[in-house]
């Protein structure tokens, strides 16, 4: 998944970061609070009663008032096909409904259960290749007319459309069976059908979704805005963007691309038909001018206006002191984002698994975190999965102290005399910090370091090159949904490695993990799945060390005194909107 | 006169035309692609050519510079098929991130930052050059050693660090007054000219230092003229040799800096934008650099330069006016 600032792609945190402030080493404002303190409990749930509407109430939340978000950038996008950034997508939430969606109560469980379908999607012969949505009656959109299965079609038939492709792209290639989904079947537009591939419409509140392989995952992809309903009449293709057709809780009143935008009830929402939205507020307003160290300002003075506002940025380091006084701490959410950020060891050009071992022995990670910010910036990772990951497991198979451990690199290393290394960064003030920093520590262990600056706008196209010349370099990376099955392919699948556009950073590749990625991606079993990713997770690391991870990556977020029930989701990183409420 | 204005503009045009064609060849000299940026996550290499097609970026730079300069003057259809659009003139493209026509990106900047300009303009020259004038005519009081000082601290200061200490002191700290938002005039005069206050302070305050420095400077050498002295021993009340003779002359350096002034100013107030959290003509220009969106960078960089031409062209009219012996021609 897509921060913030969709700008530079998975780099977009990096900008975001940066944009946030300088790399001063602060640790003021962090809590002692350990990232792995939170349990995930994240589950597929058929269960009648979650799947029942309305939403469970929230404990003191009371009805009415204008909730506000204060955030640094405009969207781009809120087109169901296009929204790909979390942040779009938690205000899509309010206006649209997909066929299923998460239920959170903040203290980390986390429920996959039916939204707009009565459940999260059924595997008709439990094969993961079949899977029905019936669509729950009486569900209305803004001008009183039904939701009908054919418009769910009809929306995941648009966003085949090479003109609407911004969007996440998993459904669409899970259907074409490749990830050049829109080779053939090119949406609904310029004569092609209404219905794409694999996609039958039985009934008005049917739709079933035929794949040639197994997707147990469907549930989860399930939640993504692909599956937002569309009437076809009410398609206006590229500007849709800018008046969504609601099918949730709340309608556009006003919006003003870049500056503000003011939702408003949609009377024909009925709370019955809803198990995920209490829909508190009378109306949201987004105030998209600000910058972050004016929002982190404005929401620690909490004047009267601003107090039912939250952030959807980080607090920047400057003003972190200033959140840690009694009054403003407690109206402050923090916990791992979905984000961890790994240095690549290009195994293409180390190929000694003992060099790589030593690098992840060699590197000083307190030394590189507290080059961005310590720890209210991240905490010290040792996995390759989130903490958000469901079934995410903590081990370190290195056991070394968080600054290193010298020694172990010269036993390891023996009398072989490591080649000089190139670490490339992407150039900004906090890139290279912390590049600086991985330096020292890995000089200090002996390792010949030459650092390379690359464009930050360029960074992840140069060192998603099969034959980059570079031996180290920092990526970050989040899931798409709370699943190992968003991290553990992209970024380890050796089978998907092509000469440009990789995510595979280490370009690793061994055939006994990507026997094992098919094995586990084939059992239809949730919780079977998440221990086989972790185990995986372990393996990869003990075995190969293709990568060293540096840090999870946290938020910091303010938000106004009166502004009720507001939490990180951990399906999305950033504090959610659909459950939050005005205090009286 | 008429000569000059047309001459003026021919020049103006030319000026234009080139600064569109180098920013046009400045932006594909960069070596990273729009849609390799706008793709992000889980792109493959087809889904960029995809996406330079659709931006129409694959195409040979001077077929897109003749695309864009037919669409600002006749207007020119964007998009194939069923995503057909037609853009009128002046079209200046779509934005590549938003798929907001640019003309409406700047109806809704330009007047934010043409309201801060212009009230802020109108602070620093009334401040700066009453505060100048009058400590020239008191030149070694108290009030002209005060007037001289206050401007030396303003002239030393930077629109960062003032505006942030107006913003802690008076908005987030007392709450005395709204935090700066943008009104439409046409909707509210009053919340317009609340919002904006805090901006036309700070950049009213720092740059009346310049101008009260200048003014007085300027006042004082047309103050020891031969034809100051000649009004005086004329018998002329002081009031008449002040404001109509000794003003006007003392005046003249001045409106050309003020013009110069205001027209850059207008090409978009980068930093007070920020601070202030106005979303002008400054803020979506650098933010339109970071995204490499070409359409907008063109079309601001563009609407710039004509306000500092504009600018130019008027400064030289105005010169005439005020001082009887340029004539233009």
């Amino acid at each position: 998944m897509r921060l913030k600032i969709g700008a530079v792609g998975v780099g977009a945190l990096s900008v975001a970061l940066i944009a946030s402030g300088c790399s001063k080493t602060t640790n003021d404002g962090g809590s002692d609070e350990k990232a792995d303190s939170k349990v995930q409990a994240g589950a597929i749930s058929y269960d009648a009663a979650d799947n029942k509407g309305p939403a469970p109430a929230v404990d003191g939340a009371t009805k009415g008032g204008t909730f506000g978000v204060f955030l640094p950038d405009g969207f781009e996008h809120l087109d169901p096909a296009r929204n790909y950034v979390n942040t779009q997508q938690l205000a899509a939430l309010l206006m649209g409904r997909s066929l299923a969606g998460y239920r959170e109560d903040g203290k980390g469980n986390l429920k996959v259960i039916g939204d707009l379908a009565t459940d999260p999607g059924t595997d008709v012969n439990k094969d993961c290749k079949t899977w029905q949505f019936k669509i729950r009656e009486g569900v209305k959109y803004e001008d009183g007319s039904a939701v009908t299965a054919a418009d769910v079609a009809y929306g995941v038939a648009r966003s085949f459309s090479g003109d609407l492709s911004e969007g996440p792209h998993y459904i669409q290639s899970w259907l074409a069976d490749s990830d050049d989904y829109n080779k053939t079947y090119k949406g609904p537009y310029n004569g092609g059908g209404d219905l794409p591939p694999g996609v039958t419409v039985p009934d008005a509140q049917t739709i079933v979704f035929t794949f040639a392989k197994p997707h147990c995952d469907m549930p989860y992809a399930a939640t993504l805005a692909t599956t937002t309903p569309i009437p076809k009449a009410k398609d206006t293709k590229t500007e849709y963007d800018r008046h969504p057709f609601s099918s949730g809780p709340y309608k556009i009143k006003s919006y003003q691309i870049g500056n503000s935008m003011v939702l408003e009830r949609n009377t024909n929402w009925d709370p019955n038909t809803d198990p995920l939205r209490t829909a508190y507020p009378d109306g949201y307003n987004f105030t998209f001018t600000l910058q972050a160290d004016q929002i982190a300002e404005r929401l620690v003075a909490d004047a009267p206006a601003d107090q039912a506002y939250m952030a959807w940025a980080n607090v920047p380091p400057a003003q972190l002191p200033k959140t840690t006084t009694a009054g403003v701490k407690e109206r402050v959410s923090q916990g791992p984002s979905q984000f961890v950020w790994y240095y690549g060891i290009n195994t293409q050009r180390i190929k000694d698994v003992n060099v790589r071992r030593a690098l992840n022995y060699a590197l000083d990670k307190d030394a590189v975190l507290k080059s961005i910010g310590g720890t209210a910036a991240g905490d010290i990772a040792t996995t390759l999965l989130s903490p958000t990951v469901a079934g995410y497991q903590k081990y370190d198979v290195f056991n070394a102290p968080a600054t290193g451990d010298v020694a172990k690199v010269k036993e390891l290393l023996g009398t072989t005399t490591p080649p000089p290394l190139v670490l490339a960064y992407a150039n900004t003030p906090r890139r290279a910090a912390q590049a600086e920093a991985a330096r020292k520590s890995f000089e200090a262990a002996g390792f010949k370091i030459t650092t390379k600056s690359i464009d930050p706008t360029n960074y992840y196209t140069e060192i998603g090159r099969k034959d980059n010349p570079y031996d180290l370099y920092l990526a970050g990376w989040g899931s798409d949904w709370p699943d190992a099955g968003t991290v553990i392919p992209p970024l380890f699948d050796g089978r998907k490695i092509t000469p440009t556009g990789n995510n595979n950073w280490s370009y690793f590749n061994d055939d006994t993990v990507n026997a094992e990625i098919d094995r586990i991606q084939g059992l239809p079993d949730a919780a079977a799945r998440q221990a086989g990713w972790a185990a995986l997770d372990q393996k990869i690391m003990k075995d190969f060390a293709p990568v060293i991870p540096v840090n999870y990556d946290k938020d910091y977020m303010l938000h106004g005194s009166k502004a009720g029930n507001v939490f990180l989701s951990d399906a999305y990183g950033y504090p959610g909107l659909t459950n939050v409420f005005v205090k009286q | 006169m008429v000569r000059f204005v047309i001459r003026r503009l021919l020049l103006a045009v030319t000026t234009l035309f080139a600064i569109s064609v180098i920013t046009f060849l400045l932006f594909f000299a960069v070596p990273s692609s729009p849609a390799q940026v706008m793709c992000g996550k889980n792109c493959s290499p087809e889904q960029v050519t995809a996406t330079e097609h659709r931006l129409g970026i694959d195409r040979p730079i001077v077929e897109q510079y003749g695309t864009f300069i037919k669409g600002v003057f006749v207007g020119r259809t964007i998009g194939s098929g069923d995503f057909v659009r037609q853009c009128p003139a002046p079209c200046l493209g779509y934005s590549f991130r938003t798929d907001e026509p640019v003309t409406e990106i700047l109806k809704r900047t330009v007047p934010v930052t043409v309201s801060i300009v212009i009230g802020a303009a109108v602070m620093w020259l009334v401040i700066g050059v009453s505060l100048g004038m009058t400590s020239a005519l008191r030149r070694g009081t108290l009030f002209d050693r005060v007037a001289i000082g206050v401007s030396l601290v303003g002239a030393s200061l930077q629109v960062y660090f003032f505006g942030l200490v107006l913003l802690l002191a008076l908005v987030y700290s007392t709450g005395w007054l709204p935090a700066p938002s943008y009104t439409p005039f046409t909707e509210n005069p009053g919340k317009w000219a609340l919002g904006l206050l805090l901006p036309w302070i700070t950049l009213g305050f720092l740059n009346s230092a310049l101008y009260a420095r200048l003014s007085r400077a300027q006042m004082l050498e047309t103050l020891s003229e031969d034809f100051v002295r000649t009004a005086r021993a004329k018998g002329l009340p002081k009031r008449t040799v002040y404001l109509r003779h000794a003003l006007r002359a003392a005046i003249t350096p001045l409106v050309t800096i003020a013009g110069l002034d205001i027209g850059a100013s207008l090409g978009g107030t980068v930093i007070t934008e920020s601070i202030f959290g106005l979303q002008g003509l400054g803020r979506v220009s650098v933010q339109a650099v970071n995204d490499l969106n070409l359409p907008i960078v063109l079309a601001t960089v563009l609407l710039s330069a004509v306000f500092i031409v504009a600018a130019n062209i008027i400064v030289d009219v105005l010169y005439a006016v005020v001082d009887p012996r340029v004539r233009l021609g």
